[in-house]
């Protein structure tokens, strides 16, 4: 993982880096809030840590600007205040994390790890279920024949095959498959999805099963 | 006299009488108000040369019986459809037929060939008015009879243009994006086929 580390005290930082370096992580490190915006506007991180208070830019400054930018990726924030409000500041803005200060250097790592598992696990590109895989790099379902896959297809597959045998409603296939920005996506996108899964499983010759009608709720099965 | 020897003029008019049988099945699947059976048809008597070229790759005696009987697609003809479901009424149309009996099926639509090719062979003994080879009235000639929808049969068009040229930088990786393409068109014929279930779900 590489990791985005601003923060101002200099003997903090070293402390910070030379850990997270020996836990195998590369770390790249801004001394202000400014230096982090333009770290983060030129490479790609897994993980960015940000102190509050720092010179030139505070940490929430560069966290709202870098958020602006469409940057998704997870912050934690590292600071001293401790009050609720200050933690409900730094969330809304955009954080995903915040650990105050004093904080104990087992645990940020652990954190770190928690994380990393999460990513890998989100990515994860081949799913196996009953004699089908799914590629998710490649957006094809194999099983004795391959087909591509939508990404829509796959994101719908992969949530019924992570909830196999549990029923779904189609409110649920559509939250969690269609983003919230998507006003147009209604049910009817979910029952042309799943018409599509079913006649694709039955084209590569799978012999798992997607059940329910029109209006749900739906399961799939070995 | 080429490999076919006396019996090219049969194979034409065997061909001929296939070509309309299938147009006559199309005409009934419309005149029922169903679907038309397919988009076109297309036809082919195998060149003498590569009837020949055929025997003698698989080791049979070069002669007409060889190009008649021991190979069963010195008569060609290709069905391409709208929809997968398509094929499949072809295929139970032709199981139907009084005029023909199915004596060999390859399905490389469920099992589609590593390549990608997908497309369905069957193969047809055709009973006709015209005397066969083995002197037999009312004679027995087969006919190869590939089925595949416009998806199935433009891959494959682009894919043939591609085994033949020799010069292609990188075959391997073509190959693999070929293959990737294939899958798309099989996904896009799966959801035209799914659409046009729903619409006729609806009415």
């Amino acid at each position: 993982m590489r990791i985005l580390l601003a923060e101002d005290e200099a003997q903090l930082s070293r402390v910070l880096t030379m850990a997270m370096t020996n836990a195998g992580y590369h770390v790249d490190h801004a001394e202000n809030g400014q230096r982090a915006v333009d770290l983060a506007k030129a490479n790609a991180y897994d993980i960015m840590i940000f102190d509050i208070m720092m010179p030139v830019k505070t940490g929430l400054e560069a966290l709202k600007e870098i958020r602006a930018t469409g940057d998704r990726t997870y912050v934690m924030m590292l600071t001293a205040m401790s009050e609720v409000d200050d933690k409900v500041t730094g969330l809304d803005a955009g954080a995903d994390d915040y650990m105050t200060k004093p904080f104990s250097l087992k645990e940020l790592l652990a954190r770190l790890r928690s994380q990393e598992r999460r990513n890998e696990g989100l990515d994860q590109d081949v799913l196996q279920f009953g004699d089908l895989t799914i590629d998710n790099n490649q957006q094809t379902l194999v099983s004795n024949n391959s087909i591509s896959l939508t990404s829509k297809e796959a994101r719908l597959l992969q949530y019924l095959i992570l909830n196999a045998n549990k029923q779904l409603s189609i409110n649920e296939l559509l939250n969690h498959t269609w983003d919230d920005d998507d006003e147009t996506a209604d049910t009817e996108d979910v029952w042309f999805t799943i018409s599509y899964l079913r006649r694709k499983l039955q084209s590569v010759g799978s012999t798992v099963t997607i059940t329910g009608d029109k209006t749900g709720p739906f399961t799939i099965t070995k | 006299m080429n490999i076919y020897g006396d019996y090219e003029e049969t194979l034409n008019q065997v061909m001929a009488d296939l070509l309309e049988k299938i147009q006559q099945m199309n005409q009934q699947a419309i005149d029922h108000h169903q679907p038309k059976l397919y988009e076109h048809l297309i036809s082919r008597i195998k060149t003498p040369a590569s009837m020949a070229e055929k025997c003698q790759r698989k080791g049979y005696p070069v002669n007409t019986t060889s190009a008649l009987r021991k190979c069963k697609d010195s008569i060609g003809v290709r069905i391409v459809c709208n929809f997968i479901d398509d094929i499949d009424h072809c295929l139970t149309l032709l199981h139907k037929a009084d005029w023909c009996s199915i004596v060999q099926e390859k399905d490389y639509i469920t099992n589609a060939k590593p390549n990608g090719y997908r497309s369905y062979h069957v193969i047809l003994d055709v009973t006709t008015p015209y005397r066969d080879i083995t002197g037999q009235v009312p004679g027995h000639y087969f006919a190869e009879i590939q089925l595949r929808t416009i998806a199935m049969d433009s891959w494959a068009s682009l894919e043939h243009e591609m085994k033949y040229k020799h010069n292609i930088q990188n075959a391997a990786r073509i190959g693999k994006e070929l293959k990737r393409c294939a899958d798309q068109l099989a996904s896009c014929d799966v959801q035209m086929q799914t659409i046009r279930q729903l619409i006729n779900e609806n009415n």
